[in-house]
């Protein structure tokens, strides 16, 4: 929001001032209403730890983030070349492996990635769309430009955030909404299933998609719910769906009826219990079967792993310029390679400055964030770093930026982050704005939800921002009550 | 639609029809108490909102809970309200009605599922607890209303599909076994030579009898006055109209059933529909004297057990597909 302590980046000068005058009641009132209102619709995840999972809300903050729109325009035009580029790179790791040849990328990090699937060598798959869900974590630095954080191309989650977020947002501060003229986000459930029917198999005029869930206890059970909702397709769990002569079939109350596409947001390796691991519940035995032989669309696909890999991370730039012969629109975070012996020294003498990332690890599990760490824990990770080079990576902590939020009646800066979503069916898509996350704790550099990180809304402003002095007042919130 | 989607959607309501149920229960017993206090209640030495364990089936296990404690009213009260470990307790119910409803979030409305949600959070929170004490009768016409709500809601919001038939047909089922029950326990004071002997508080009785189904005023505007056996018996299990009559309960689970099964009247798809289609016309061609003829008794024993079958044939040829 500040260019520099007490300057106002222009296009938030607006915001700034209706803050202003709503002064510390009103804002912690409307406040209160966003979060019980995501209370009762049930807008909850679960968070694993100590014992079994605890439902929580996932704290929401109600000022929301403003992306210009030229700084959007780069943003978009950054994001679907760096998908594009994944995709033609998953492709061919699994077929003609052209960058193994030209060794762009060192081929044993490609072959020893941990979400590498040998099943998948050979494999064809609807449209050759193996990305169609991404989303790519992207922070801005010191200079105010945005950078990509990590890509998440398995079962990224958020998304059902953004759109809450929305409605919640557009009910706490509607005039003001109006005024900034924000682009709308509305249209995620149709692209999304546009996107899927357009993967079904070849014959199927008029498929049958589903959302496939883990189940209740899942962290993300909610957005799964929402999607499916929203799209008006089932949701269904392992046990619902069964294999029979070539093909998926989910059990109704009128029989078997033929399912062609699956939107899965299940692992890979619990996707079908015959090709990966046999204790797996959730799965459905056969469904690799029936998607070798073309009779089942899977979104995303098999093994798309292998390209959001932090050990894939620090190539994607070279991968971006084989593929496409361009320039990477959105660069990386500066990233140091512990295989690699120069930079490994760097790592270990940074330890105390650096974040430090396990190659195969998501959902904030598994790092250590320098500056906040004891010493125990970065002589362990030192330990382990030692052992498994090849297994970590280091980048910079400074280059979260801050935005005000709102903490305990006042605002204060907070680092964050944003994720937004990308859709790659007949042609890419990007959902305008994305899901910002906010480390809440003072200090934290972690925008997790399981580990205590929040989400703001996102506008993306279609042209130039209000002047300031024209945001009509907001009319006052209605105080509600009454029993359940 | 997913058979495992039904049978959620199926229970969802039986629930919370039980926890609506419970709540009218609780809150006639403790105005009859206030009336009668001092006084004998339906069953030997049972006052009225303990009978409430026995319609309920849970006194055994209200028993073991309490040891040696002293049972008063507020411990009965709060065992039938606010304890986890009771699975006939309104917070037990809802939170399986909600379990069961959060697993059918994208099948049930948004609106629904949110009216389940508030409920459950609500009995869980210390809001709840200070209403309870402040008012009990206040307290449990909160619960009630907000169970009606969630029927208005499905009623209002969701289509005819077999979504909202499998809702239906759980509420409904459940709500003649319900009244079979109070009946059953209810009667048993009032028969002749039963404890309650004294006219005015046969009155006080019938009346409380009625008000647990939610039927007083109904019945008075179709009967007047008078209030006996059978005219109660005759509104509460043959009225085609009343919709906490057995009669008219049948008649929309086999509504339902139909258009979940696709068939018409002149035929039956399932076991469930036979039945329940026996049922039905049991119902419909009995009169009030040969109920009383074959023993009140008997006659609701009966009902019950032609309800679990049906609930027992549902299961087969519906969730486990």
């Amino acid at each position: 929001m500040f260019a520099a302590p007490g300057v106002t980046r222009a296009h938030y000068a607006a915001l700034h001032q209706r803050l202003g005058h709503l002064g510390a009641e009103e804002l912690e009132h409307r406040h209160r209403a966003a979060d019980l209102m995501m209370r009762h619709q049930g807008i909850t995840f679960t968070v694993y730890g100590r014992d079994q999972g605890v439902e929580r809300i996932i704290p929401f903050d109600p000022i929301p983030r403003l992306v210009a729109a030229d700084e959007w325009d780069r943003i978009e035009r950054g994001l679907k070349q760096r998908v594009r580029a994944l995709n033609l790179f998953i492709h061919d790791v699994y077929h003609d492996r052209l960058i193994l040849r030209d060794r762009a990328v060192p081929p044993e990090i490609i072959l020893g990635a941990s979400a590498y699937r040998r099943e998948c060598v050979g494999l064809r798959v609807p449209k050759d769309i193996y990305l169609h869900i991404s989303g790519i974590d992207l922070i801005r630095d010191a200079t105010g430009e945005y950078l990509v954080l990590e890509d998440n191309g398995r079962t990224p989650s958020g998304v059902s955030y953004v759109l809450k977020n929305r409605q919640v947002m557009k009910q706490a501060f509607p005039s003001l909404f109006e005024q900034y003229n924000v682009r709308a986000v509305d249209d995620y459930a149709s692209n999304l299933l546009a996107m899927l029917r357009h993967i079904a198999p070849a014959g199927s005029d008029d498929p049958t998609v589903v959302v496939l869930t883990p189940g209740v206890y899942n962290s993300a059970y909610y957005e799964h719910s929402f999607l499916a909702r929203q799209m008006g397709v089932e949701l269904v769990e392992g046990r619902d769906l069964f294999f029979d002569g070539g093909q998926i079939y989910m059990r109704t109350t009128r029989g078997p009826m033929r399912v062609d596409v699956i939107y899965r947001r299940v692992d890979d390796d619990f996707l079908d219990p015959l090709t990966f691991r046999r204790d797996s519940q959730l799965g459905v035995a056969g469904l690799i079967a029936s998607y070798r032989s073309g009779q089942i669309g899977l979104a995303n696909a098999l093994g798309t792993g292998v390209a959001d890999d932090k050990g894939i991370y620090p190539f994607v730039p070279e991968i971006i310029r084989y593929y496409l012969r361009e320039d990477p629109i959105l660069a990386n975070v500066e990233t140091f390679r512990a295989a690699i012996p120069a930079q490994k020294q760097h790592i270990l003498a940074n330890l105390d400055k650096l974040v430090v990332k396990t190659v195969d690890g998501s959902g904030g599990y598994g790092m250590l964030i320098g500056p906040a760490s004891t010493r125990e824990q970065r002589e362990e990770f030192a330990a382990k770093i030692e052992a498994n080079p090849k297994g970590y990576i280091g980048q910079p902590t400074i280059c979260l930026s801050q935005h005000p939020t709102y903490i305990d009646g006042k605002l204060e800066g907070r680092h964050v982050d944003l994720r937004p979503f990308i859709l790659y069916g007949e042609e890419i898509k990007v959902l305008a704005g994305g899901l910002t996350r906010v480390a809440l704790p003072k200090g934290s550099l972690v925008v997790n939800s399981s580990q205590g990180g929040g989400t703001k809304d996102t506008w993306v402003l279609r042209g130039a921002p209000p002047s300031p002095g024209s945001i009509r007042p907001e009319p006052p919130a209605a105080r509600s009550g009454g029993v359940a | 639609m997913l058979s495992r989607v039904a049978e959620n959607l199926y229970w969802i309501s039986r629930y919370i029809e039980r926890a609506e149920n419970v709540a009218r229960l609780l809150d006639v017993g403790f105005h009859l108490e206030l009336d009668a206090s001092g006084l004998t209640g339906d069953i030997s030495g049972q006052g009225p909102i303990e009978s409430v364990l026995t319609i309920l089936a849970c006194r055994d296990g209200f028993m073991k809970a309490r040891g040696d404690r002293p049972i008063d009213r507020e411990s009965v009260l709060r065992y039938l309200t606010f304890d986890r470990q009771n699975s006939h307790s309104i917070l037990a119910m809802c939170a399986r009605a909600r379990e069961n409803a959060r697993g059918t979030q994208e099948t049930l409305s948004g609106e629904a599922w949110s009216q389940v949600n508030k409920l459950y959070l609500y009995l869980g929170s210390p809001r709840a607890q200070r209403r309870f004490e402040a008012s009990p009768s206040r307290f449990f016409d909160g619960i009630k209303r907000a169970c009606i709500l969630f029927d208005g809601l499905v009623e209002g919001t969701l289509p005819r599909t077999e979504v909202f038939h499998f809702l239906q047909l759980g509420r409904y089922l459940e709500r003649v076994n319900q009244i079979s029950r109070i009946l059953n326990v209810k009667l048993h004071g009032l028969r002749d030579g039963g404890p309650i002997n004294e006219p005015p508080m046969r009155i006080v009785h019938w009346s409380s009898l009625l008000r647990s189904c939610s039927a007083y005023e109904a019945y008075l505007r179709e009967h007047h006055d008078r209030i006996d056996p059978e005219g109660v018996v005759r509104y509460l299990v043959l009225d085609a109209d009343f919709p906490r009559a057995m009669r008219f309960c049948v008649a929309r689970c086999v509504e339902s059933l139909r258009e979940i099964a696709g068939g018409d009247e002149d035929e039956y798809r399932s076991e469930a529909e036979r039945q329940l289609g026996r049922l039905d016309s049991e119902l419909r061609y009995i009169d009030v004297t040969e109920i009383f003829g074959r023993g009140l008794n008997t006659f609701l024993t009966g009902i019950q057990d032609a309800c679990n079958r049906v609930g027992d044939e549902i299961h087969q040829a519906y969730f486990l597909t």
